[in-house]
């Protein structure tokens, strides 16, 4: 976290400087099978976050050392598009994006069916077009829906939510002066339905009870998500405009 | 991944060439219907996203600044990049920039720097000490077929509508960035023979050579290239070129449009 501590990000009247009350999370709008040369497709728009995952596959794995007998591969990269950000990003892999896309590989691991499709690979490409802060919250949402949207069977949806801590309080989806300025940052990657947890990351400072009531607000987000994920499927799949 | 030519698809895309049909049922020189949508990333200084067919592209400009070049004190730099990342389609493998997505950034990036719409000494702002980097960075995100001329449209689009970030870095006021003209491109692949305009996905993989024009305002050629193995004659060179001429008036107005909305 930044942790500078001088810059104000609660207003006198309790609200966040974009005006959301404290468990209030930014608007989110979801839309499956965006791409037409993928398998399968989403965009994730989360506050000023863009975040577009494409999935190919299953497919033979390659090269073959990745192979594993008893089941699928997952094969994510995460990656930001040179002008997402502020400055600009030169292009290619670095240690964030290495790490972000290892985690977020094994956390749709963790809830799709590899077993089906042994000796496979699926691939999972995350762009992200805009980035506000929740960048790999929006880009795991969107590649559980692509993943949905490809028609790849999986225990439950996951849902990317993050809680945090601005000025000693705890907070629902930390905005860019949140995340910059803020305190604590706890993403989470949720399974709606089993209410089971497959990624978790955090930095920052937050005492038990801290982490107790930001883990509550993250539930009660994906709750919501949720909803617009499952929306954002039937639509697709129950003879819309698509 | 080794893309496998079917023969089938060959011998049918021959078969419709002599009938002077294409597969999707265009004419020769028909374009797929193109949306052009601008100022579409919130972070980018200017942006727009292109849908041709199966086809989408975004492309986003960005500014830096930088010392310019010890010989050339007075003018800033533009660069365009493209990138053909394995999100685009199952063929495109992850690694370093490949060859096919370099040409593709340098063909687009020839056709926007010599066409002139940018005066590089407007992007001087301390001689010899302080100028603005231009760049567009390009971003295809389904590759449906024609991506040369999808990214060449991005491209000029997204820098047409770009404003200059001068109050982020310090340096004064934001502006408009000053665009002098709408370099476009039209691509052309040889397909069962003969060439078409616009290339679909299954075109480009049963067909040949392909062309790709950039015309600018006038008129006048500002990038040329040819790609992929294959002849062509001074004559067949000709028929395109008129062709080119009449899509990129077409699409020049498009973007016109597009910005005055």
């Amino acid at each position: 976290m930044g942790g500078y501590g001088d810059v104000q990000l609660l207003r006198d009247d309790g609200l966040r400087l974009d005006g959301r009350k404290l468990d209030e999370m930014r608007p989110v709008s979801i839309e499956a099978g965006i791409l037409p040369a993928a398998d399968g497709s989403a965009m994730v728009t989360h506050g000023l976050n863009v975040a577009v995952a494409a999935v190919y596959g299953p497919m033979e794995a390659h090269p073959r050392k990745i192979q594993r007998q008893d089941r699928a591969v997952i094969d994510v990269r995460y990656n930001m598009a040179p002008f997402s950000t502020g400055d600009r990003i030169r292009p290619g892999y670095n240690r964030r994006s290495r790490e972000i896309s290892k985690v977020t590989a094994e956390a749709l691991e963790s809830v799709v069916l590899v077993e089906r499709y042994p000796r496979s690979k699926i691939r999972v490409e995350i762009e992200i077009l805009a980035a506000e802060a929740g960048t790999r919250c929006a880009g795991l949402t969107a590649a559980a829906v692509a993943l949905a949207d490809a028609g790849i069977p999986m225990r439950d949806l996951i849902v990317g939510v993050a809680s945090g801590k601005v000025e000693g309080i705890v907070v629902l989806d930390l905005d860019k002066a949140e995340d910059n300025y803020g305190q604590a940052d706890l993403p989470v990657g949720i399974l709606p339905n089993t209410g089971e947890i497959a990624f978790l990351q955090m930095d920052g400072d937050l005492s038990p009870d801290e982490y107790n009531l930001a883990m509550e607000y993250n539930f009660k987000a994906a709750a919501e998500i949720h909803e617009i994920m499952v929306d954002a499927l039937k639509r697709r799949y129950e003879g819309g405009e698509n | 991944m080794v893309e496998l030519v079917p023969t089938l698809l060959r011998q049918e895309l021959a078969r419709l060439a002599e009938d002077d049909q294409r597969l999707d049922g265009r004419s020769q020189w028909e374009g797929r219907e193109v949306s052009l949508e601008v100022d579409c990333l919130y972070n980018a200084e200017g942006s727009a996203k292109v849908v041709m067919g199966k086809t989408i592209v975004y492309a986003g400009v960005k500014f830096e600044l930088r010392t310019p070049w010890p010989d050339r004190p007075t003018q800033g730099s533009l660069m365009c990049g493209a990138e053909l990342r394995p999100v685009a389609h199952r063929k495109y493998e992850p690694g370093p920039p490949s060859p096919q997505s370099i040409e593709l950034g340098r063909v687009v990036d020839r056709g926007i720097r010599e066409s002139g719409c940018i005066d590089m000494e407007s992007l001087c702002i301390v001689p010899g000490e302080k100028v603005w980097g231009v760049m567009i960075d390009i971003h295809v995100l389904s590759d449906g077929g024609n991506i040369f001329d999808a990214c060449g449209l991005a491209a000029i689009a997204a820098l047409r509508t770009a404003i200059v970030p001068a109050e982020r870095f310090d340096v004064g006021e934001d502006y408009k960035l000053k665009v002098n003209g709408t370099p476009i491109m039209s691509s052309f692949t040889r397909v069962g023979g003969r060439y078409i305009y616009d290339p679909s996905e299954e075109e480009e993989l049963g067909g040949d050579e392909r062309i790709h024009i950039t015309l600018g305002d006038e008129g006048h050629l500002h990038s040329l290239q040819k790609g992929l193995r294959g002849v062509f004659t001074p004559a067949e060179f000709a028929e395109i070129f008129d062709v080119a001429h009449q899509r990129c008036t077409d699409l020049r107005t498009l973007v016109a449009n597009q910005e005055g909305n």
